[in-house]
């Protein structure tokens, strides 16, 4: 059975259709990558997925039951790092409010996350010390000591300049190495096509294209999705 | 006994009561204000426009009507009994206070963007953690500025109770002019000065002890 299984998700803003009829599933381990137009509804259907917003109707099953919200992480644009918490606080922070484990435990998962993200040595930074990349691999950091099923990206980079992207992508591959289920929605083409496995390419609410990077960059079959891709100049 | 010294000693205990006053009127409008400040605030429209008619009512109107009212007002409208002097001072300054951290509590809480209440929430935080343990020390950082204000101008509106006979340090001032005597007016002042310098110097602490973080 697919670990993420999405039914006919419908969204609406006032009398805006932003989701129609949206369904897909993912495998355990698999990364999908969601490109398309701002306006097109990647991230709200990824806020819907992480319970930020209600979705209309439709439903959103994890291994088969509905779906939890502790079952799904999330990495925001603009990181929302705590900022009068260090970095390992941010880590430690709802693993300690919500008693996941014992404090001694929790202090040695935070630090073992951060080294993973190869930020061992600023453990006691503040976030306005750190790079835009740096702070984005704490907020990494953050919502993996949840230990979600799902770790979602709403546009991990777009808030980075080039140099720092790069050690943000490079760190979701590592997860993907480590067998992480991830969905990242991207405006980086060749990230998405080097490190996804499945690809989604939305249009006004709707899945337009969905298939193997392969597939959707290499051998587009909808008008919409060649002109996107065309525009893209990949 | 000089007058120097005779004037100093009732000054001194006028100025007690202006400090009780300043005392009593912070413990009960900081947190009453927190309360005002939600209602202000609530997703329920009828509960939000009551309480923004009323701090509109308490910011609109000078506090020193409100005084009046609330010391002679259940007398002469119901035939109650009068709240004592002291705690119809007490009443009025912690509900006129009240409404004006109210409003400043709101700015501060307003300004904190939504994406530290999501962060908090796709971690599984509650509303209440997210509120006491991410987002009410940012909102204190930024509002020292305009508390320290609001703080120091009440310790000048203190004067303001002699209005019902309440006794407080300007009034022990102002009872040496018909003695001819216009300096202890100006002691007064000083009283004021001294006090609102020690204030002064608390808040910039404060500020220096939250700027170890930015946001």
């Amino acid at each position: 059975m697919a670990l993420l299984q999405v039914k006919g998700i419908q969204k609406k803003f006032g009398s805006t259709q932003v989701l129609k009829d949206i369904s897909f599933t993912l495998e355990q381990g698999q990364v999908l990558a969601i490109i398309g137009s701002s306006g097109s509804g990647k991230t709200t259907l990824l806020r819907c997925l992480n319970f930020l917003e209600k979705a209309d109707s439709g439903e959103i099953l994890v291994a088969g039951k509905p779906a939890d919200r502790r079952q799904f992480g999330l990495v925001f644009q603009n990181f929302n790092l705590f900022p009068q918490y260090t970095a390992l606080q941010n880590v430690t922070l709802a693993p300690t409010l919500l008693d996941i484990g014992d404090k001694e435990q929790i202090r040695r998962r935070g630090e073992a996350l951060l080294r993973q993200v190869g930020l061992e040595d600023k453990l006691e930074a503040y976030p306005w010390q750190l790079s835009g990349g740096q702070q984005q691999r704490v907020a990494i950091a953050r919502a993996l000591a949840m230990q979600p099923e799902i770790l979602c990206f709403d546009e991990p980079t777009s808030a980075l300049d080039p140099e720092l992207t790069e050690e943000v992508l490079r760190v979701i591959r590592g997860l993907k190495q480590k067998n992480h289920t991830m969905i990242v929605v991207t405006h980086e083409m060749a990230f998405a096509k080097s490190v996804a496995d499945v690809v989604i390419y939305m249009a006004d609410g709707v899945i337009e294209e969905m298939g193997t990077p392969e597939e959707v960059f290499d051998d587009p079959q909808s008008e919409k999705t060649k002109g996107f891709l065309t525009r893209r100049e990949i | 006994m000089d007058v120097f010294t005779s004037v100093t000693l009732q000054l001194l205990e006028g100025f007690g009561e202006t400090l009780k006053v300043f005392a009593l009127t912070l413990v009960f409008s900081l947190p009453l204000g927190l309360v005002v400040c939600f209602g202000s605030m609530s997703r329920w429209k009828p509960l939000r426009a009551l309480v923004r008619g009323f701090i509109w009512i308490i910011r609109g109107t000078p506090l020193m009507l409100q005084l009046m009212v609330i010391f002679y007002g259940p007398g002469l409208m119901f035939g109650m009994h009068s709240l004592p002097r002291f705690t119809a001072v007490i009443v009025a300054f912690s509900i006129n206070y009240a409404c004006y951290f109210a409003e400043i509590y709101r700015g501060g809480i307003e300004s904190i963007s939504q994406g530290q209440w999501e962060a908090g929430q796709v971690l599984g935080m509650n509303r209440g953690q997210i509120f006491f343990r991410v987002v009410l020390l940012q909102v204190a950082k930024r509002i020292l500025p305009p508390m320290s204000n609001e703080i120091i101008t009440l310790v000048k509106d203190t004067a303001l109770a002699r209005i019902i006979a309440v006794y407080e340090v300007t009034w022990a001032g102002e009872s040496f002019i018909k003695s001819g005597l216009v300096w202890p007016l100006f002691y007064t002042g000083a009283f004021y000065l001294l006090f609102n310098g020690l204030l002064t110097i608390l808040f910039s602490r404060l500020e220096k002890k939250l700027s170890y973080f930015r946001g």
